[in-house]
Parts: C-alpha cells; sequence; structure tokens
C-alpha cells in the first residue's frame, strides 16, 4: 500500500511538473524551435496591431519557438495608422480592417503574401474566407485574424426586449429611452446604423439617402440625448451605466460575459460584418518572418488564447465551436457568433469621398 | 525646427489636396469652407469661450495659492512647488477617468464636470507662472510701500499686483492656449456632447485624411488667438510704467 | 492683522493640495484592487504591480519615456534659458519678434504640431524613432522654458551685469553669478514645466517615433478601452518616485544643515 502511494504522489508530481512546463511553453506540441536568422536571414520583426487585441504571452512563445524579437506596437484607430505610415515607418506586420485593406491594395503598399507558409488558413471558417473577397479578392493579401459585427447591447432589466426586436435600429429613437443610451461616436459606424434603419445599403452614395440618413441621425440627436462614445462604452455597459448601446460584437461578448443583465441584439435591419486581418506592407524588413508569424497567429493555440483573451470571435472553425460549446467560455453569448446569412448584412468598401461627406454631415450633426 | 511644422501647416491650409501628399494648388477654399457653414464657427466659439472660462477660473483660483505659496519660508516653497507639479506627470489620460470614477458618484452637470477637469489639468501652470513672478518681488518695495503709509490692500494693489502681472501673463499663455484645442477632457467627463475645435481638427486630420482643411481650421484658431493674446499683452505693459 | 492670514491661507492651501490629490489617491488606491473595476474596490492585491513589471512593452515605454523626458528637459533648459537672456538684451524689436515666434509652436494643436514633425522628418528622410522623437520634445519644450524666464528677465535690473563687468568679471561670469542666480526661479519652474509636457505628451511622441519605441502615453492611450489596472499600477509608481523625491528634497538639506551646525560647533568649541 506505501509503495502504491508513494508511487501514486510521484506520478502526480511529475505529471503536474510536466503539465505545467506544456502550459508555460503554451507552444503547439508538434512544432519545435526554428531558428529565424538561420532561415530567414533576419530575425526581428515589427508588428502593429490595434490595442488589446492579443494574448501578449503569444508573442513571447512566438519569439521563443523562431528565437526572434517582436517589436509590438499598436494603434487606436485605422486612421491613426495610415497616418502614421505615411511617415515612412517599416512594419512587417499590420492588422488593419477590411476597409482599410482595401484601402492599402489599392494605393499599392502591400505586398503579397506567400501562401506556401499560410498553412492553417485551411483551417478557417469558410464564410469568412469568402467575405475576404469583399475587400481582397482571391485573399492574395491578407489572412483573417478576427471578425465581427456590430450590434445592440441593451440592458434586460431597463429595456423591453419587445421594443428592441420589433424596432431594430430604430429602437436609438425611440423616445421611451430618451438619456439612456450610448451612441457610437464614429462617421462610419454612426451613418451605417442609420443607413439600415432606412433601408439603405451602408456604401450609398445616393445623395438623397445620404440626406435622409442624415436627418435621421438629427432627430435622434434632437429627441434622444445620446452620449456619444467609443471606448467608454465597454466600462459603461458592464457597469449598467445606461440601458442600450451600439457595440462592437467582440466587446459586446465580453460586456455579456461580465455583466449578465446585458442581451445582444442583431436587428433584421442588417449591420456591418467585418474582419481585421493581417497584412505585409510593402516595406516591410522580414518578410519571411512575417508571413511564419502570420501563420503562426492563425494556430489553433494562437487563436484560441488571443479569443478568449480579447472575447472577439476567432476566424478559425475549430476555435469558434469550442468556445461556443457547452463548457466554452461564450456558451451561450449571443455575441460571439457572427450571424452567417444575414442578407442584409455587409462589408464596409473604402470610398474616399464619401467618407468626406459624411465626416461633416456627422459633425454637423453633433453640434446643436 | 520650431518654425518648420508651423510653415508646413500654412502650405496646407493654403493648397487643395492633389493625388500626392502636397501639392501646390493655392486656394482659399479652405478658409471659405469654414466661414460658410455656421457650424465651424460656431464650434470655434464654444471653445474659445470654454478656454477662456478655465482661464479666468485657473486665475481666480491660482493667484491666492501663489501669493500663500510665496509666504512660506524658502524650504516649504520648494516642497510646495512639487507637490503642485507633480499631478502633471500622472498621464493626462489616467487623471481624468479618475475624476472620471469620483465625479460619477456626485450629482454634477457634466458642464461643471468638464470645467474641474479642465482646470485640474491647467492650474498647476498658472500657479507656478504666477508664484516664479511673486516670489521674484523684493520685500523692500513692500517695506517702502507701508512706510509710505499704505496699508495692505493698498500695497496689494499697487505694488504687489502689477509686479505679478507678467507671471499672470505667462500663465494665461500656457492655460489659454493649449485650452482651446483640447478636446479630451471635455469629451469624456462632458458625455460627448462637446464638439470643440480641437475634436475637429485631429479629426480631419486623422479620421478623413483632408490635412488641407485641417490645417486651415488650425491656422483660423491661431490667428484668434494672437488677436486675444496681443490685447491681453497690452496689460503687461502699463505695470512697467508704473514700477519704473 | 499679519497674523490672519497665516491661518487662512494655509487652509486655502490646504484645500487646493486636496482639489490635487484627489484623483491620485484615488488612483493609487484602486491600484491595488483585486479585481479590474475602477468603481468597486473588492479587495487588496499586488498583481496588477507585478503584472506590470513583467510587461516587457510597458518597461521599455518607462525607460523611453524618462530618458527623453530628462534629456528633452536639460537640453532645452539651458537652450532656453541662453536664448532668454539673448533676448533681453536685444533691442525691442528683435526680443518682440522672438516672443511672437515663440508663442507660434504652443498656439497649434498637438496634432497639427505632430504631423509638422512628421513631415519635416519626412522631407529630409530621416526615418523616425527615439531620435527623432527626443528632437521634436526639445523642439516643443524651449517655448515653455523662455516663457516661463521672460517675467523674471524683465525685472531684472539691468545694471547689475554692467557692474559686475565693470568690477572684472567676464561676460560669462558675469551670466552665472549674477544673471542666473536671479532667474533661478524661472529656470526651475520652466524646467519642470518642460518635463510635465514631455513627459505627457502623446500626438507629438506617436507621429515622430518609430517602431518598437513607444512611451507611457502612446502605451495608456492604445490600451484603455477596457479598464486596465496595470495602468493604475504604473501611475501609483510615478506617485512614489515623486514622493521619494520630496522626501529627499525636504531631508537632504536637514541633514546638510546639520552637518554645518556640528561643523560651527567644533569650531567654536576650539574657539
Amino acid at each position: 500500500m506505501k509503495h502504491l502511494q508513494k508511487f501514486t504522489k510521484a506520478a502526480l508530481i511529475s505529471t503536474m511538473a510536466i503539465g505545467m512546463t506544456a502550459c508555460s511553453s503554451k507552444n503547439t506540441a508538434a512544432t519545435e524551435t526554428v531558428d529565424a536568422q538561420e532561415k530567414y536571414g533576419c530575425n526581428s520583426i515589427n508588428v502593429y496591431n490595434a490595442g488589446e487585441y492579443i494574448d501578449l504571452d503569444m508573442i513571447s512563445a512566438f519569439e521563443k519557438q523562431y528565437n526572434a524579437r517582436v517589436n509590438y506596437d499598436t494603434f487606436d484607430s485605422n486612421e491613426t495608422m495610415y497616418t502614421k505610415l505615411l511617415g515612412g515607418s517599416s512594419y512587417d506586420v499590420i492588422v488593419p480592417s477590411d476597409y482599410m485593406i482595401e484601402r492599402m491594395i489599392s494605393e499599392d503598399m502591400l505586398q503579397p503574401l506567400n501562401k506556401d507558409q499560410q498553412t492553417n488558413e485551411a483551417d478557417y471558417d469558410p464564410a469568412v474566407l469568402k467575405m475576404r473577397d469583399a475587400y481582397d479578392p482571391d485573399g492574395k493579401y491578407s489572412v483573417p485574424y478576427f471578425w465581427g459585427s456590430v450590434g445592440l447591447v441593451y440592458d434586460k432589466t431597463k429595456v423591453s426586449e419587445d421594443d428592441v426586436k420589433k424596432e431594430g435600429w430604430n429602437v436609438l429613437k425611440d423616445t421611451k429611452y430618451k438619456g439612456n443610451l450610448y451612441y457610437y461616436d464614429s462617421q462610419r459606424d454612426g451613418f451605417m446604423v442609420a443607413f439600415k434603419a432606412l433601408g439603405y445599403s451602408m456604401n450609398t452614395e445616393n445623395q438623397d439617402e445620404i440626406q435622409a440618413a442624415y436627418n435621421w441621425l438629427r432627430e435622434m440627436n434632437d429627441t434622444m440625448e445620446p452620449a456619444y462614445v467609443t471606448d467608454e462604452v465597454i466600462d459603461g455597459m458592464v457597469n449598467s451605466t445606461k440601458g442600450i448601446a451600439i457595440m462592437y460584437s467582440g466587446d459586446a461578448a465580453y460586456v455579456l460575459n461580465e455583466n449578465e443583465n446585458m442581451a445582444w441584439y442583431k436587428p433584421d435591419q442588417g449591420t456591418n460584418v467585418w474582419t481585421d486581418s493581417m497584412v505585409v506592407p510593402k516595406n516591410a524588413g522580414c518578410p519571411a518572418l512575417a508571413n511564419e508569424f502570420i501563420n503562426f497567429m492563425a494556430s489553433y493555440d494562437a487563436q484560441m488564447a488571443n479569443s478568449k483573451a480579447v472575447g472577439y470571435t476567432s476566424v478559425r472553425k475549430d476555435v469558434e465551436e469550442e468556445m461556443t460549446a457547452k463548457d466554452g467560455d461564450f456558451y451561450g453569448n449571443d455575441a460571439y457568433t457572427v450571424r452567417e446569412n444575414g442578407s442584409k448584412d455587409e462589408v464596409f468598401h473604402y470610398n474616399e469621398k464619401l467618407t468626406k461627406a459624411l465626416s461633416d454631415l456627422w459633425n454637423k450633426v453633433k453640434v446643436q | 525646427m520650431i518654425i518648420v511644422p508651423m510653415l508646413m501647416i500654412v502650405l496646407y491650409a493654403f493648397t487643395v489636396q492633389g493625388n500626392d501628399v502636397l501639392t501646390f494648388q493655392f486656394t482659399l477654399n479652405n478658409f471659405i469652407r469654414f466661414f460658410s457653414d455656421s457650424i465651424f464657427p460656431t464650434v470655434l466659439w464654444r471653445s474659445l469661450t470654454m478656454a477662456f472660462f478655465t482661464t479666468i477660473i485657473c486665475i481666480f483660483v491660482g493667484y491666492p495659492m501663489a501669493f500663500a505659496m510665496a509666504k512660506l519660508k524658502p524650504r516649504s516653497q520648494a516642497i510646495m512647488v512639487l507637490l503642485v507639479t507633480l499631478p502633471m506627470w500622472i498621464n493626462m489620460l489616467v487623471r481624468t477617468y479618475a475624476w472620471k470614477g469620483i465625479l460619477s458618484n456626485v450629482a454634477v452637470s457634466s458642464e461643471i464636470a468638464v470645467y474641474v477637469g479642465m482646470v485640474y489639468n491647467f492650474l498647476p501652470f498658472m500657479i507656478l507662472q504666477i508664484y516664479t513672478s511673486l516670489s521674484k518681488i523684493d520685500e523692500n518695495l513692500l517695506i517702502a510701500s507701508h512706510d509710505l503709509g499704505a496699508n495692505d490692500t493698498q500695497t496689494f494693489l499697487r505694488v504687489t499686483l502689477p509686479l505679478s502681472l507678467s507671471g499672470v501673463v505667462s500663465g494665461i499663455t500656457l492655460v489659454f492656449l493649449p485650452a482651446v484645442s483640447s478636446f479630451f477632457i471635455p469629451k469624456l467627463l462632458g458625455g460627448g456632447q462637446y464638439v470643440l475645435i480641437g475634436n475637429l481638427i485631429e479629426d480631419y486630420f486623422i479620421s478623413t485624411g483632408d490635412w488641407n482643411f485641417g490645417s486651415a481650421i488650425s491656422l483660423i484658431m491661431a490667428i484668434i488667438i494672437l488677436i486675444s493674446m496681443y490685447v491681453t499683452k497690452k496689460l503687461d505693459k502699463e505695470p512697467r510704467e508704473v514700477a519704473d | 492683522m499679519k497674523k490672519r492670514k497665516p491661518i487662512l491661507s494655509s487652509i486655502y492651501m490646504w484645500i487646493v493640495l486636496a482639489f490635487f490629490y484627489l484623483p491620485i489617491f484615488y488612483v493609487v488606491f484602486f491600484s491595488f484592487n483585486e479585481s479590474k473595476s475602477l468603481s468597486n474596490f473588492t479587495g487588496f492585491s499586488t498583481k496588477w504591480y507585478e503584472a506590470m513589471f513583467e510587461n516587457r512593452s510597458i518597461m521599455e515605454a518607462i525607460l523611453t519615456t524618462v530618458t527623453i523626458a530628462v534629456i528633452a528637459t536639460s537640453v532645452s533648459t539651458v537652450v532656453g534659458t541662453v536664448t532668454a537672456i539673448g533676448m533681453s538684451k536685444s533691442k525691442k524689436v528683435v526680443r518682440e519678434a522672438i516672443t511672437q515666434t515663440n508663442n507660434l509652436p504652443m498656439l497649434n494643436p498637438d496634432i497639427v504640431t505632430a504631423i509638422g514633425f512628421m513631415l519635416f522628418f519626412t522631407s529630409l528622410r530621416i526615418s523616425t524613432g527615439y531620435v527623432t522623437m527626443l528632437l521634436a520634445h526639445i523642439a516643443f519644450c524651449i517655448p515653455y522654458v523662455i516663457l516661463s524666464i521672460m517675467p523674471r528677465l524683465r525685472r531684472l535690473d539691468p545694471n547689475m551685469a554692467e557692474a559686475a563687468m565693470d568690477l572684472g568679471c567676464t561676460p560669462w561670469q558675469a551670466m552665472w553669478k549674477v544673471i542666473i542666480p536671479q532667474i533661478k526661479g524661472g529656470i526651475i519652474a520652466g524646467a519642470l514645466v518642460a518635463f510635465s509636457m514631455s513627459f505627457d505628451d502623446f500626438v507629438i511622441s506617436l507621429f515622430t517615433t518609430g517602431p518598437g519605441i513607444s512611451n507611457i502615453s502612446i502605451y495608456v492611450y492604445s490600451n484603455v478601452k477596457r479598464v486596465n489596472p496595470t495602468i493604475n499600477a504604473l501611475s501609483a509608481i510615478i506617485v512614489y518616485v515623486v514622493t521619494f523625491i520630496l522626501i529627499l528634497v525636504n531631508v537632504i538639506p536637514m541633514i546638510r544643515d546639520k552637518r554645518k551646525g556640528k561643523k560651527y560647533e567644533t569650531l567654536t568649541e576650539v574657539h
């Protein structure tokens, strides 16, 4: 008996030890270390991603596996990133949004990816790959990182679910909830909601439709006393400060996990579905290693860790399924799944003229 | 180095955006656009008034503070200066979020919240400038004034105040100018209802990518500020005559 | 009459100080919070401090911020002081012109200055990085230094420097031993303002830095989407450091005085 006990103890301890080292290295079990300098001739890359959009341990994991150094910078918006690039900064991997990628391709700022290195793409959700054709035909330049949509987050105890389901986006103009709503302070998303509420395309250039959307927004602004916010909305909804808000799906998933009174709804009128993808700019210093980094972030382990840490929907089918399964982190969390057959859901297209026009109008809406 | 950025902005303000980063098609379009749409002057006016009131509050709160500081022992003065400066080293974002948290427990209008945040941010500048000029005032001048029969109030009004005015003017410069173009504090504490000229400029530069218009707005703002500063400087002229 | 003032002014000072430190205590308090919340204190924990030290990005950002602030402050203080003194000796016209030019950069919103610098470096084909950020910081700090010193310089007695030189000082000595001690307060105020501006700067740093080089403000701005208490820990540490400096400023002179006092005693004893 004593021997058995000792043996069990030893077995337990050694299993734990193995388990701990396996966990702390967080490497995909099958891969071994590669020396980047030997294989690719360079061992340092500059990565530019959105803030709070990654599990930092993944970066250390990559560095260990490739014996390389990753300089990781963050931006707060696509536009800030673009402006910074104009100054000539050289990055190896950037993670912009779909419309920004469209713009960068049209302005010849990106280089095609080495598809031989992108082995993990095969495990991707086919829907996200199909969406890619809208901004990167044939997926030559990008590999998706996260995707999601935009929708309504509402407090079940303060806002009637029926109202939300019946009115969709128009619930933001329902005077019952005056003073109790957050409106996203971005010309793009702000107008998207208005366009969708009126049944138009969010990429429309039709002057009448634009005017109608402007009127919709003015009415909303004048009668509803909205609080215009960007990131403060997350903390605000977690603390139940207001009853209803427009939010990005990943942030919403986080809010729903933190505050059980909150629910998510994607209006039938349609919404914006978006993808953030990884690209390699033309002036990258070490493109081969950049491609490796992209493939690394597309792996099961990385997608799992990142999605867990941030709350945004993974682009891999296996991770999505695991997250929404019975013991997954986002079980029952509506915000995590991207609606796949919303016929009225659209991807943003880059349109400079439209951006400028809407920009002016948006400022007009708020200044009263 | 200092002037060059300014020059580039002037260039942009007067040109139109072509396909390249900068073209030389000169035009006054940007300026016309600013004045033709009523929202732009409205926003500028709002920013100016907000900056104005912030500055006034800073003067009225800051002057007594600087005055009290100048009366302390030298060592205490040094400590006070550090104490007043320290809050500035905490990142503005963090400070403002902290106020947001504190004010959420107190029922104040968003207008008051914004002014609290703005004054908090700029007060140290005002205090330091006034303090610097106050502490330099020769004790003997005050004693002489008393000997000549003036009481405390008269001494203050006729001797101390005029001599400290240049400090007040520097303080105004350090507060009013940045206050006009600040937008983050009003945005965060004012619930986003505030659209100020700083928002607009940043927006046009980054979100819209219209550097030309952004520069034009910036120039217009700068000119207006220069005019108001010129008027304030006039105040600084007189004390020299008094001291002489 | 004089006795009344100290109490009133003391109270007033304490009130203003309380106003200044309320958010600071708030931040320090919540840096020890167990949970992520900024409004509910759930328990005491130092985990955010640990997280901060393990985060390479934050540590590098801190190093960058501090070194740039220190260097930029030193250089701009020296340049600013010399310029200011030079200005005070010039003809009024020149002085006015330089003053107006000096104020120009402060008239621009940060974003404008930032893009201006970025374009400047790009057109000279200098790639952005630590050095460009440093240069930009020095450039925007100088006006603040000059602004802080000018008021004091204005009221300086012009004859003092002349008198010193008549008595045999070189212009250099005259500057060092006569002028500078008198404007010391302005120089220190200028240095403090410059340091604060540099330490806290965001937009200008963002557009003048290069890949991999970040500062505290850039880090904070990009990572404040969700409540991130590591940032509170960071701010709290700044508070501790400055408190430490404050204590030093207080204690060292006291020790020095005590030593002086002892020397004096021994001297008198000998006699």
